[in-house]
């Protein structure tokens, strides 16, 4: 989260000659970022992002220590003027009437700490200007001088509170308790919220919920123009039941996101104190009274650590006492002994935060600087790489580089696709891993095909210049049973060249990784255009499919023209590649090359190659010329590695071949 | 008796109308070659009288030596003219084209950190993109019910949780894979691991797509400080992005790591003086970009992948693939879903 405030209010609390361009500086190095500094006429606004394990830091109070201790190391001067937490009395006057409020929280785990004070007499109005000027700087819109004192304290010290209306609390009761499901609240902000269930809200003694307690409070007991009596109320909530109303009602605000990450309870008295002299300045009002329950007296962490464990970690010689003086200069009380061992106690804001002996080392290490740190490489040391991924990097590589060479553009699409693409294919959505919630229906399905990604692109760049090229190489999840998916690579081709051009690229994508022993076969692809379709094999293994996009599937689309797809997968390339190609020694007797017309006969090439291959001696390279009707022509180089062949040897070659295909 | 003699002027002519060298070839063959007028000449000697032949002989290779001459010399002729010709011709248009492909600048950039990081040793690894929320997060030291999981968006997948690993989610980061690694070495360091891949958050406007890339370190041994982590990430930044380019660590806080840091690096635009010619920088945050987190890994990160803290340290960082990309071209693509819209316009440029 990030919060602002102001340069001249944090000066009410620290003494310095650091700028509010220093301060950006140097805090930003050691201690919480300052992301941007404001003018704002006579100030400068500080917007300062504060992690989720400081919301200690999260005011101008929480700055102001921070300051303390990271300004003096860049030789600016910094005193903290006063100490707010030990503030407890205020100076408002005690009105003569007392007035009732009894405020009982039902179960302790629901909050460690609350003080309700009633204030008599109030005066609704403006609060003065340099408290409006300051909340709006900080981006809180001013309301009146009651609703106002709440956000100026809780920007000043960190503690966020609330007020209610005296007079529209039936029974003068506040009984804190955990909700039952399906209890209603309208929050101030007009929203109504019907409960999960275990939220820690304030009901009147009636039944009547009035505040959804960290959260917001209830319109039916707000402040408002009229008000004359008003309960101050401060608390710490159980951090986690504040989280879990949130995230489940989805109602946030400002005081959620503090009491969520749990908050000091030394801070409840000292808000108070801060509070009333607020309410006798601004509002005039006098004290009637309150009910409070005794906060639970923070019992010391005390962390025990070493030197050497420290400097271990950070990589750089520090001094034992340098190392307490650091820790000294945050609020920690540090005893050490001749040992280098280190005894630091955690001050009560720090307590949710510095657990662990590393936490202290984090502590020491800002504050001496990150900056002040060697940069040194880590020693070498020999990790075996998995063989598998080395081998899917480098298919990758080679793959990607050829098919750009070949003229296709790499796209890396999203891995959910829409039920729309889905259906493109005729595929099921069941059979993919659905998503839950998600922003749009676009992103609903983990895909299992690369297909629907290659067809969107098709017809997203139909009108771009032609030819259309485009592959991917990314994972396809094939949903598994009390598992996660598989997530396996799979190699994507789309173009509007023709069928014969798309075998011909996967051709060469098998011939960069020496993929042997290639052939095609006739598939049976549903969304492919049957007799337009090919599974590529290398022996008996399938590499992939190749085919035209079925016009009925391309009317889904819609798509305008034909296009051409090739899924391969990744692993069976890889299982099946080569460093290097088939060696086969060379000879320099005669090659004699045929151009060879043989009847179909109802075969396909597959099987004509192979039977050629298995009938003759001297073919060693069949190269395909043209089919014509019933008739394909091929050229075939024939010879032999023992002498050189004669052209009678060809033609009686060529007969013998033509009967064995008969 | 000089009838040989008789073809020469002919000859000279047809010479004089040769301007190409391969009309010349041709008048060498009708000449010089197997059937040309020398050989018919010489083959008429057994018609000369057995007087005459020795002379005529000697005629005709005179006349042989004379055309053979002209023909040499006239070619020499042609060969100089030869470069001379086109002179017209534009040698500055362009060549013939091939078709031209491209690579999507995220699969560069992969190849590019990949290769720094081999260099120190570190090996490449990949873990699952639809991952247990336990390491995504609880295995992180972040419970379900803390509030860090707030700053971590995640899509979730729709089915029951499973046993101690929780729902299925997109991981959205690659600092799943960090127990992983620490597993599948039997929580027996040294680890040295880049892990890169696809990362998911359901976030969409002009600087958020809901699908990413990340590149994980992971750093486990004996030994290993906060100055390593510095040390490395000095290095990775002078390699990818120039030897003059400096980094800092900002605190910063991250569930699994302890200490934790933002890791900025100086801006190249105005080489990390934050000004341009009296102008502020448009590029960078008073002179330095924010290149991602890292820190030291929690020793509750390290007892999740079995790994006795008391004994190893190691630290983590975690960087987007894209940001770095862009960041070291000095790119603005002013809407980041351009680079996986898939518009031939935007690919084609890599």
């Amino acid at each position: 989260m990030n919060i602002k405030i102001t340069y001249n209010w944090l000066r009410e609390y620290l003494d310095t000659d650091a700028d509010a361009y220093e301060l950006q500086k140097y805090l930003s190095l050691c201690g919480a970022s300052i992301e941007h500094v404001i003018p704002v006429e006579d100030d400068w606004a500080l917007d300062i992002e504060i992690t989720s394990n400081r919301i200690d830091m999260a005011s101008v109070w929480g700055i102001a220590q921070e300051a303390a201790a990271i300004l003096p190391r860049f030789g600016k001067k910094a005193h903290l003027r006063s100490h707010p937490l030990d503030e407890k009395t205020s100076s408002i006057t005690q009105s003569p009437n007392s007035l009732p409020l009894t405020l009982t929280i039902s179960d302790s785990h629901l909050a460690s700490c609350a003080r309700a004070i009633i204030l008599d007499r109030v005066e609704i109005q403006p609060s003065p200007e340099i408290i409006q000027k300051r909340l709006r700087a900080c981006d809180i819109r001013p309301i009146n001088n009651v609703v106002d004192i709440t956000n100026y304290v809780m920007l000043a010290l960190g503690q966020p509170t609330h007020v209610f209306d005296y007079d529209k609390i039936q029974n003068a009761t506040m009984l804190m308790r955990a909700s039952q499901a399906g209890e209603k609240i309208t929050t101030l902000d007009g929203k109504s919220y019907t409960l999960p269930g275990d939220d820690i809200v304030i009901e009147d003694g009636s039944g009547t919920i009035i505040d959804l307690c960290g959260i917001m409070g209830g319109q039916n007991s707000a402040v408002d123009e009229h008000t004359k009596r008003v309960v101050f109320f401060a608390q710490t909530y159980n951090k986690r039941l504040i989280r879990t109303t949130s995230m489940k009602t989805s109602a946030r605000s400002i005081a959620a996101s503090y009491f969520e990450k749990g908050l000091d309870e030394a801070r409840v008295d000292a808000a108070c104190a801060f509070a009333l002299e607020l309410f006798a300045q601004n509002a005039h009002a006098t004290y009637a009274g309150e009910s409070a329950t005794p906060s639970k007296e923070y019992e010391p962490r005390i962390i025990t650590t070493s030197r050497s464990f420290i400097v271990g970690r950070i990589g750089h010689e520090l001094s034992l006492d340098e190392c307490a003086q650091i820790l000294r200069s945050l609020g920690m009380e540090v005893t050490t002994d001749s040992n280098d061992q280190l005894s630091v106690t955690v001050p009560s804001w720090r307590k949710y935060d510095i657990e662990l002996p590393v936490d202290i080392v984090e502590e020491v290490a800002r504050i001496y600087g990150f900056h002040n740190l060697e940069n040194i490489l880590p020693p070498p040391a020999r990790i075996q790489q998995p063989k598998e991924i080395e081998l899917q990097l480098s298919a990758q590589t080679k793959i990607g580089t050829l098919l750009k060479h070949l003229g296709y553009h790499e796209s890396v699409n999203y891995s959910m696709i829409s039920k729309e693409m889905i259906e493109w294919l005729e595929l099921e959505p069941a059979h993919h891993l659905e998503l839950e919630e998600t922003m749009s229906e676009e992103w609903k399905y983990m895909r299992i095909s690369l297909l629907p990604s290659m067809i969107a692109l098709m017809k997203q760049n139909y009108t771009a210049t032609r030819p259309l090229r485009f592959f991917e190489i990314a994972k396809v999840y094939y949903p598994q049973t009390n598992d996660l998916p598989h997530e396996i690579y799979k190699v994507a081709l789309a173009s509007n060249d023709s069928f014969e051009a798309l075998k011909g690229d996967v051709e060469s994508i098998c011939h960069e990784l020496n993929i042997r022993d290639l052939s095609y076969a006739i598939s049976e692809v549903g969304f492919f255009a049957p007799r337009v379709q090919v599974n590529i094999m290398s022996g008996q293994t399938i590499l992939g499919t190749i085919g035209r996009l079925k016009k009925s599937n391309a009317q889904r689309v819609p798509l305008k023209e034909d296009v051409y797809l090739a899924s391969l997968d990744l692993k069976a390339l890889i299982d099946d590649a080569h460093t290097i190609p088939n060696y086969r020694p060379f000879h320099n007797f005669a090659v004699i090359r045929a151009d060879v017309t043989l009847d179909v006969n109802g075969q396909s090439y597959t099987e004509i190659v192979a039977k050629i291959q298995k009938a003759s001696t001297l073919v060693d390279h069949i190269e395909y010329i043209t089919s014509y009707k019933e008739t394909m022509t091929l050229r075939l180089s024939c010879s032999l590695p023992t002498r050189n062949i004669r052209e009678e040897d060809v033609q009686n070659e060529i007969a013998h071949i033509k009967q064995a295909l008969a | 008796m000089t009838p040989t003699r008789d073809i020469l002027p002919a000859f000279e002519q047809d010479l004089a109308a040769t301007t190409t060298l391969d009309t010349l070839e041709q008048l060498h063959i009708a000449y010089l070659g197997r059937n040309g007028h020398i050989n018919r000449l010489l083959q008429a000697i057994k018609d000369v009288p057995e007087a005459s032949r020795r002379s005529y002989g000697s005629e005709v290779n005179e006349l042989k030596n004379e055309i053979t001459a002209q023909i040499d010399a006239h070619r020499q002729k042609l060969i100089l003219k030869a470069d001379d010709e086109g002179l017209d011709y534009d040698p500055t248009v362009p060549g013939r084209q091939n078709i031209r492909g491209s690579l999507h600048m995220t699969s560069a950039a992969i190849d590019e950190i990949t290769a720094i990081f081999a260099r120190l040793g570190f090996i490449r690894q990949s873990y699952p993109e639809v991952e247990w929320e336990y390491y995504a997060f609880d295995s992180l030291n972040i419970a379900p019910t803390h509030p860090a999981r707030d700053d971590v968006e995640t899509f979730f997948v729709k089915g029951a949780p499973y046993d101690k690993m929780g729902r299925m989610v997109l991981t959205p980061h690659t600092s799943n894979g960090q127990v992983r690694e620490m597993l599948r070495l039997k929580g027996k360091p040294p680890i040295r691991m880049i892990n890169i891949g696809r990362t998911y958050r359901p976030n969409w406007d002009t600087s958020h797509v809901p699908m990413f890339h990340q590149f994980e370190g992971l750093c486990v041994d004996q030994g290993i400080t906060i100055s390593h982590l510095k040390g490395t990430i000095d290095h990775f930044v002078k390699e990818l992005f120039g030897p003059n380019r400096q980094i800092r660590l900002r605190p910063f806080h991250f569930q699994f790591t302890e200490p934790s840091f933002e890791v900025d690096i100086t801006c190249g635009l105005c080489n990390g003086t934050g000004e341009i010619d009296g102008a502020k920088c448009r590029m960078c945050k008073a002179g330095w970009l924010e290149l991602g987190g890292s820190g030291m890994v929690h020793p509750h990160v390290l007892e999740a992948g079995g790994i006795d803290p008391e004994l190893y340290t190691g630290w983590a960082f975690g960087f987007g693939v894209e940001r770095v990309f862009m960041m070291r071209e000095g790119l603005k693509i002013d809407d980041l879903r351009t680079i996986y819209s898939g518009d031939i316009r935007f690919l084609e440029q890599f």
